[in-house]
């Protein structure tokens, strides 16, 4: 406990310096954008209409649909840009309405006897309409700051580290302390940042300097704070250029390559794998952890990110679209083709193991109904409940074996993956999709149901490398030797030590390591 | 290079025109001579504060020129014009965050005076409308009566050196015995200061108690134009007489209780 607290901490710099710079660069953003847009909308009915009605479609978007939307939208980009972007509209509106609503609320007398004494626009705008409307226009900006302090915590699957790291690391890693600590942290920030705001307005309303002064240098030391370990770090935006020169060709020493994950267990395992063998190759390593399953692909292929491992089955049904059954030689086969040939990505090879969809049930079920094969679920369909990680059931996993076991009648009930397999030992629903290599089918003494009629896919992992990591023949000399290396029990293995006895995922890749090291 | 024999402002038949097509105001004239006050008097909605507007080019004429200390106004910029020009309104316009202090030293500060020199009209104007600048100077306005706001407003108008004030129902807002002290107190002033105005009135006892001269309109145009002794003797038309009957009224009501 003590261990993962001081882990934890360790990590509070990178996380809380990230999340502070990139909610205060968007709210610096908005505000640049929203008040000027304001003041113009505030005297034209029909500007102020359109504009409101934009930020309020905005506002309806889901933050994390928001936040991922921006990858496809910039072309694959991941990590700061989307983030910073989603998270700018984002604050668009309490500021934007605030500053109309604010300064159309200032009486027409007023508005009057200022152009009546002779005070220019400007003059009325600066020293009459927006101290007036001041107070409104910082609510709505204390509200826009509460948004996106928290929304930002939505940016670490786009690939932007954040507070929210701590978050979508511990709910797939069930560490409770990692998730109290993004959100203690985050609500912290947005606490503290709302009062900065609410002191700077006080200050300007009672002129009161020496308050402005102190919450400004605050500010000013919170971000330069932050600011400051970026330049202290050698850049990396140089180093994939310079991986591309012939003279760097021989090996990977030296060079800086980008391993991206998924925000689960086994994905944090295999990076961190990666990791090891390529410091060990002299290589430096830049995680860009928990991204989303389509963002990393659209990472990969854009170069931001240089290699990661993905699963046949994935690629094929929502990368290619193809909706048709393969056989598990001809999938990776035809896989590996297209996407040289479509995207000049590059298959490195199959590790071994497969992470395929499965259908779980408990013992005690599988004993008092008599189960033991999807096909024996059909009977009893009406009764049963099926839980499923959000994506599964709109996915033709799904579709296909309730169509072909006819399981149309079951409900269907969607969790987050980390809960699943703990509601189906505890009978909460009867039968949950779930990933094989899951360390809890063992631990929670669950069977995974046979598929008699080949319905499910198979979901190999596979190593991909990006078109421009592809020409460097350092990198797959040094991941190559993981190929073929890693089995179903192995795998099942690691991430049962993650996830059940509570070891990181840099251990458990230790553990697996040394394993290969000793085939 | 001012002709003291000259008229102050000379209304020369302006008209004006809404967008909406209202004809607000047909071919006025007025001349209000140096240290004069003029009362524009009539019922809601004929016209008078249109009239006031068009003097500071807080609107623009549709016809006819007016001409503040010679000049036509429609080649003036209306920033520099209305600075030059004092500004009242009915129920006082003040900013309400700013402090007392700082509404009446706003003008001088726009016109760019020095610190020393604002700060000590500030104190004279706020002696002037009997607001000790120690006890109210640093008040905000919603920390006033509403004749002590009202006093400001004249502060504020008058700081910058007008030789014209423009004031339209400045007392309309007030209980009635603190608009007779003020109505008594602004004469004193202007007595004081010699500056000329223009003020907008529903009310004709009020007309006919401050103004030297009186301006009465309907629907736009100016129906009689004397001093109030004039109209009193002369009504041209029932229309004045009807709006004189009210303080007639009073009047003879009040030396009916006196006897
Ligand atoms: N901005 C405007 N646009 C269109 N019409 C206007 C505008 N301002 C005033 N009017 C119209 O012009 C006419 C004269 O208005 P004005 O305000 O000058 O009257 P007033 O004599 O001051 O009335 P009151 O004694 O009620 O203040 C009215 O019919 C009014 O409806
Ligand atoms: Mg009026």
């Amino acid at each position: 406990m003590s261990a993962n607290f001081a882990e934890r901490l360790a990590e509070l710099p990178q996380y809380l310096s990230a999340h502070v710079v990139l909610s205060m660069c968007a709210l610096l953003a908005g505000i640049v954008l929203s008040i000027p847009l304001g003041i113009q909308a505030a005297r034209r009915p029909r500007l102020a209409a359109a504009t409101l009605n934009a930020a309020s479609v905005i506002q309806t978007i889901p933050g994390l649909a928001l936040l991922a939307l921006m990858v496809p939208l910039l072309g694959g980009r991941i990590g700061f840009l989307p983030a910073f972007i989603a998270l700018m509209l984002y604050s668009v509106l309490p500021i934007l309405r605030n500053t109309i609503v604010g300064l159309q609320g200032i009486e027409p007398q007023i508005r009057e006897a200022a152009r009546g004494i002779g005070l220019t626009d400007r003059q009325r705008l600066w020293q009459i309409e927006l101290p007036l409307a001041l107070p409104v226009i910082v609510a709505g900006l204390r509200t826009a700051t509460v948004w996106v302090v928290g929304a930002a915590t939505l940016a670490t699957p786009v690939g932007a580290t954040s507070l929210g790291n701590y978050i979508f690391a511990g709910l797939q890693t069930r560490n409770w302390l990692s998730v109290l600590f993004g959100c203690v942290f985050a609500a912290g920030l947005a606490i503290v940042l709302d009062q900065a705001i609410r002191l700077l307005e006080i200050a300007a309303r009672d002129r009161r300097r020496g308050l402005a002064i102190g919450v400004g240098v605050f500010l000013a030391v919170l971000v330069a704070a932050s600011i400051a370990p970026r330049f202290m770090t050698p850049g990396q935006a140089g180093a994939v250029a310079a991986g591309e020169s012939p003279g760097a060709a021989q090996g990977i020493a030296g060079q800086t390559v980008t391993i991206g994950s998924k925000a689960f267990t086994e994905q944090y395992i295999l990076g961190a794998l990666m990791q090891r063998r390529l410091e060990e190759a002299g290589a430096r390593v830049v995680r860009r952890d928990n991204l989303g399953s389509t963002i990393a692909f659209d990472a990969l292929r854009s170069g931001e990110i240089d290699v990661y491992i993905d699963y046949t089955g994935t690629i094929w049904a929502t990368v290619m679209n193809r909706s048709e059954p393969a056989g598990r030689y001809r999938m990776f086969t035809e896989m590996s083709a297209w996407l040289w040939a479509e995207h000049g990505i590059l298959t490195l090879g199959r590790l071994g193991f497969e992470n395929a969809y499965g259908f779980a049930v408990s013992r005690e079920f599988a004993e008092a109904q008599g189960v033991d094969s999807l096909e024996d679920l059909s009977a009893i369909a009406a009764e049963l409940t099926v839980g499923g990680d959000p994506e599964v059931f709109a996915r033709s996993e799904w579709t296909a074996t309730r169509d072909v076991y006819g399981l149309g009648p079951a409900r269907t009930r969607s969790m987050d993956n980390t809960f699943l397999y703990s509601a189906a030992r505890d009978g909460q629903v009867d039968v949950i999709t779930a990933y094989t290599t899951d360390g809890r089918i063992a631990a929670f003494d669950l069977t995974v149901l046979d598929d008699p009629r080949g319905v499910l896919p198979p979901y190999d992992a596979v190593i991909l490398v990006s078109p421009q990591a592809a020409r460097r023949p350092g990198l797959a000399a040094v991941l190559g030797p993981l190929v073929g290396a890693i089995d179903d029990d192995a795998m099942r293995e690691a991430n049962r030590r993650v996830d059940l006895d509570g070891d990181t995922p840099a251990g458990a890749a230790a553990w697996l390591g040394e394993r290969i090291a000793e085939q | 290079m001012i002709d003291p024999a000259r008229p102050v402002l000379d209304i020369r038949a302006v008209c004006k025109t809404y967008p909406g097509g209202v004809e607000a105001v047909r071919r006025v004239s007025l001349q209000v001579a140096r240290g004069e006050l003029l009362a524009l008097a009539g019922e809601s909605g004929c016209g008078k504060t249109t009239v006031l507007k068009m003097i500071n080019r807080l609107e623009d004429a549709s016809g006819g020129s007016i001409f503040y200390e010679g000049e036509d106004i429609a080649g003036r910029d209306p920033v520099a014009l209305r600075r030059e020009i004092g500004w009242v309104m009915q129920g006082d316009g003040l900013f309400p965050h700013l402090t007392v202090r700082e509404n009446v030293a706003i003008i001088p500060r726009l016109l760019g005076w020095t610190a020393g020199e604002i700060s000590n009209r500030v104190i004279e104007m706020l002696e002037l409308v009997q607001l000790p600048v120690n006890a109210y100077g640093d008040r905000y306005p919603a920390e006033l009566s509403g004749g002590q706001r009202q006093r400001v407003g004249f502060a504020r108008a008058l700081a910058g050196r007008p030789d014209l004030l423009l004031m339209d129902e400045p007392f309309s807002a007030l209980d009635p015995i603190t608009r007779d002290s003020l109505q008594q107190e602004f004469r004193s002033l202007q007595a004081e200061l010699g500056f000329s105005a223009v003020m907008v009135t529903h009310d004709m006892a009020e007309a006919l108690i401050m103004a030297d001269r009186i301006a009465v309109m309907a629907d736009g145009e100016i129906v009689q134009h004397g001093t109030p002794s004039d109209l009193l003797a002369n009504p041209a038309s029932d229309y004045v007489s009807g709006l004189l009957e009210t303080p007639r009224r009073q009047m003879r009501a009040i030396r009916e209780l006196g006897a």
